[in-house]
């Protein structure tokens, strides 16, 4: 590894705690993170050629807050404003890790859009550049400053405090937590739209946050559940698309470029947590992607279990999407003529009967039940229905296979 | 300069006409175009747009905007796919586009982005 991104990961790393130091001491979110990027941005200009002062931590903090002090000094009434904070000192020794964990409640806070809440989370907790998320999720930087610069508004205006949620709120709030970075992973893994190349490296931020929380949080079933989900998921990238960028299915996935070490990593860890907590959304779909890695071939895939599982996440979680899963398991295991007949009770659910997923896979057990003319019709209403367009093209492509 | 070139119908009714063979030579020839642009330098931005019958139009209707399903044009005018780059000239750009047509066999339009406001 070069001196570079040695640097950049231990800057990463530390850019959490000590924006988070800062904001405890100072209460001022917004401040503390312009301070705090400047600070990254100087030591990534020093350290690479400098080398590394004695204490990384302590340096970005002096520089911090040497810089919040500048730009407090700068404007004299805001000044009186902010030292009014400043007195705002929580008491106890919070540790780093309760200064990321409350920073990464705070950047998920259900005050902030959706949007606004996975670009907070790159930049305050992920360390990365303004520039960065918007090359990573494809939008002008002009327009991620301003986004960022409104979610930093946002918690303002709102008089968030900088502490962690109160305990009756705090399972709702990690909810909030684990969906943004798991929205923040699939950005990464599906190539919708975009060069493909660029958004992997959101899966590896994602999964690198994902990693972080479960250091704070080693007891939290769903937050290990998610960790697993993504290494699990990311774990068959190499073998999803073909050079081109056409998806691949899983059951014609060449299983030889899955990542075993991803795949070993996540199932020890879905092991390790399944049977010992409350069973959660993401437990479950992390112990069906390991069912699917751990089969040596398609045709040896534990469909029963899967199946299994499905009914479990069906009653812990219902949904169109997930009854749709279900549907392709029970086709595998009593044939497609009982897929079908489960994805007949999805036709009058309005969240899903117009969605591009019902389609395809009625193609797909349509053709495994031989009824080619219908498949093929199947496949075109889903390709006319999909935003993704190599999806789009895939399925145009099953639909002409069929003649 | 900076060119829009664009491609116009429905991309997957369009395709509905055409040989797997075609379809696969189709995504070949697609993404190397676009990676040909990209290692060029000339590639902005391309994108295709979701097929027209997902498409809404908002009308003004008695004062008031109201959405319709659809898309505005007749679907073989409707917008369906652009690249946008930036060239040397209009030749250049047509060079593009040509090999693009050539591909297709469907026509493709041209156009200028327009410029900034000039020195004055």
């Amino acid at each position: 590894m070069s001196t570079d991104s040695r640097v950049e990961d231990l800057l990463r790393e530390l850019a959490p705690q000590v924006l988070g130091a800062l904001a405890r001491r100072h209460g001022q979110f917004d401040a503390c993170e312009d301070a705090v990027q400047e600070a990254l941005l100087a030591a990534a200009l020093q350290w690479p050629d400098g080398g590394l002062p004695d204490s990384p931590r302590s340096w970005l903090l002096a520089v911090a807050s040497r810089r919040l002090v500048d730009e407090w000094r700068s404007d004299s009434s805001r000044r009186r404003r902010e030292e009014a904070v400043a007195v705002l000192d929580v008491p106890g020794q919070p540790t780093d890790q309760d200064d990321t964990l409350t920073l990464l409640f705070l950047c998920c806070h259900p005050s902030l859009s959706v949007p606004s809440q996975l670009a907070l989370t790159l930049r305050a907790v992920g360390g990365l550049t303004t520039a960065e998320i918007a090359t990573a999720l494809m939008v002008p930087v002009t327009t991620m400053a301003q986004r960022i610069s409104r979610a930093k508004q946002s918690i303002k205006s709102a008089g968030v405090r900088f502490g962690l949620p109160a305990e009756a709120e705090r399972a709702d709030r990690l909810m909030v937590v684990l969906r943004v970075l798991y929205l923040v992973f699939n950005e990464g893994y599906t190539t919708s739209s975009g060069p493909a190349l660029l958004r992997a490296d959101l899966t590896s931020e994602a999964i690198r946050l994902a990693r972080m929380l479960h250091r704070l949080m080693p007891a939290e079933g769903e937050v290990v559940g998610l960790l697993a989900l993504m290494l699990l998921t990311d774990a068959r990238r190499a073998a999803r698309t073909t050079a081109d960028g056409s998806p691949v299915p899983l059951d014609e996935q060449r299983r030889e470029l899955w990542n075993t070490a991803q795949i070993e990593e996540g199932v020890a860890l879905i092991t390790s947590t399944l049977g010992a907590v409350p069973v959660g959304p993401y437990q479950l779909q992390a112990a069906i992607a390991a069912v699917h890695d751990e089969s040596a071939s398609a045709e040896e895939t534990d469909w029963p279990q899967i199946r299994a599982l499905y009914e479990v996440l069906e009653r812990v979680l219902p949904s169109p999407v997930v009854t749709l899963n279900r549907a392709v398991a029970v086709a595998m295991v009593d044939g497609p003529r009982a897929g079908l007949a489960v994805l007949g009770t999805l036709d009058s659910d309005d969240r899903l009967a117009h969605t591009h997923r019902l389609e395809a896979v009625r193609g797909h057990l349509l053709e495994l039940a031989g009824e080619a003319a219908a498949a093929r019709e199947s496949y075109r209403r889903a390709a006319r229905m999909t935003a993704s367009l190599p999806e789009q093209r895939y399925l145009a492509l099953q639909a002409a296979r069929l003649g | 300069m900076k060119y829009m070139i664009m491609t116009f119908g429905e991309a997957a009714t369009m395709m509905e006409t055409k040989s797997k063979d075609w379809i696969t030579d189709m995504i070949q020839f697609m993404h190397t175009l676009d990676e040909d642009l990209r290692q060029s330098g000339e590639l902005v931005d391309a994108q295709g747009l979701a097929d027209g019958s997902q498409a809404k139009t908002v009308r003004f209707l008695d004062g008031l905007p109201v959405a319709t399903d659809g898309p505005f044009a007749e679907s073989k005018e409707s917008l369906v796919g652009y690249w946008v780059v930036d060239v040397d000239g209009e030749e250049r750009a047509i060079e593009i586009a040509s090999r693009i047509v050539a591909f297709v066999e469907e026509p493709i339009e041209v156009r200028q982005i327009m410029d900034a406001p000039p020195e004055v």
